[in-house]
């Protein structure tokens, strides 16, 4: 056997080559991200792709995030329930500082959300970029689709006003309407016949729950398949 | 400091007053609404008797809602001026209140002289203490007010 002595057991010559200094260092070097950010920094964006109608993607995850933050705020004095949903939406937007503000984003940032992944999904469509081997990217694209537009109509009824009230009223007699199923989508959604208390709590958690956790999935993969596959050839 | 250091701290500190504008509206966002003077149900001084004229109405602000004091020989009655109509704040026109938004009328005492609006303006109790006039929650059983109404005041 060779008496050689490996300089640093159980590293890549990268990992023992590199150590970074100071708090952040002390994190990196512990959890070994160098590596993989090195990697993730050094990729080469092709020419073609930075055309500005490659950004809306991108667009629409910022949009996520300040939906996310926004959104936590709003939920610290939203309360959903019948008697004081719509009181405390107005007192969001008439006597908590900057409530207004914190609203007016997430509504703004929601339209633009369902607005840019759409615009989005036109891209990748003309572009081709739906195409072998990304399918199954385009697949999940389609179900972060459905499920921005589920954020879209669970959170539409929050404010518990006329519009809201009437708008999950065509909503979910539109799931009823489906063949064979629809009766049973109808109940499940409104949690009775009639659109009651049952119909905002379901939402409120569908909206603040369900589709959150479902949604941060989904982009994990839609961001792994991307950085798998590379952004898709020009036309 | 040499170039690179100039830079470095340039745009650390454009980070920071960028995070700044992020968090500062958030802290505030996060801060009871409660603690703010003048929050609802709260009596509020409107001023000394003496700036509110005899046979006048005086435009005041409770709890940041719009009102008027009417002075009656010396018997003050603060109306609210929110409209009962849809919730418009009324403007006082010559010795009327006019709604800007649909046209509704209310004479000096509170009452409908033009519709769309049912309802009249209703009161907030009132009293004058030491010279000056204190005004307490507003009075909203003269009619049945609707919920949203109520709102308004809660």
């Amino acid at each position: 056997m060779s008496a050689t002595v490996d300089p640093a057991p159980g590293k890549t010559p990268s990992q023992a080559r590199r150590r970074k200094p100071g708090l952040v260092g002390w994190v990196v070097n512990r959890v070994g991200l160098d590596d993989t950010m090195e990697d993730q920094y050094n990729r080469v964006v092709p020419k073609h792709a930075t055309n500005y109608i490659y950004c809306f993607g991108g667009v629409a995850f910022v949009l996520f995030l300040i939906l996310a933050i926004t959104g936590i705020l709003l939920a610290v004095y939203y309360q959903p329930t019948p008697d004081t949903a719509y009181q405390s939406v107005i007192n969001i937007s008439t006597h908590v500082q900057f409530g207004w503000w914190v609203r007016s984003i997430h509504h703004w940032a929601a339209g633009g959300m369902v607005l840019l992944v759409f615009v989005h999904m036109l891209r990748v469509f003309f572009t081709g970029a739906y195409k072998a081997p990304r399918e199954l990217n385009w697949l999940t694209g389609v179900a972060l689709f459905g499920i921005t537009m589920g954020f879209g109509f669970t959170g539409y009824l929050l404010p518990w006003d006329q519009k809201a009230y009437w708008a999950t009223k065509v909503g979910t007699d539109i799931a009823g309407s489906v063949p064979f199923i629809g009766h049973f989508l109808l109940i499940s959604l409104r949690g009775g016949e009639q659109i009651s208390a049952a119909t905002l709590g379901r939402f409120f958690t569908l909206h603040v729950l369900v589709l959150p956790g479902l949604i941060v999935v989904l982009l994990l993969g839609h961001f792994w398949m991307i950085r798998r596959q590379g952004i898709s050839g020009r036309l | 400091m040499d170039r690179r250091g100039f830079l470095k701290w340039l745009i650390g500190g454009m980070g920071v007053v960028a995070l700044a504008g992020i968090f500062y509206p958030i802290v505030r966002f996060l801060k009871p609404p409660a603690a703010v003077s003048g929050a609802i149900g709260q009596v509020a001084n409107v001023g000394a008797v003496a700036t509110f004229p005899a046979g006048q109405l005086t435009l005041v602000t409770v709890n940041q809602r719009a009102a008027a004091v009417q002075n009656l020989n010396g018997k003050y009655t603060v109306y609210s001026l929110i409209c009962t109509h849809l919730g418009c704040v009324v403007a006082l026109e010559g010795d009327a209140f006019k709604c800007p938004c649909h046209g509704s009328q209310f004479s000096p005492d509170g009452k409908v002289t033009h519709g769309p609006a049912t309802l009249p303006l209703p009161t907030y109790h009132s009293q004058v203490q030491n010279g000056s006039l204190l005004v307490g929650p507003i009075d909203l059983t003269g009619a049945a007010y609707p919920d949203w109404y109520k709102g308004e005041f809660a």
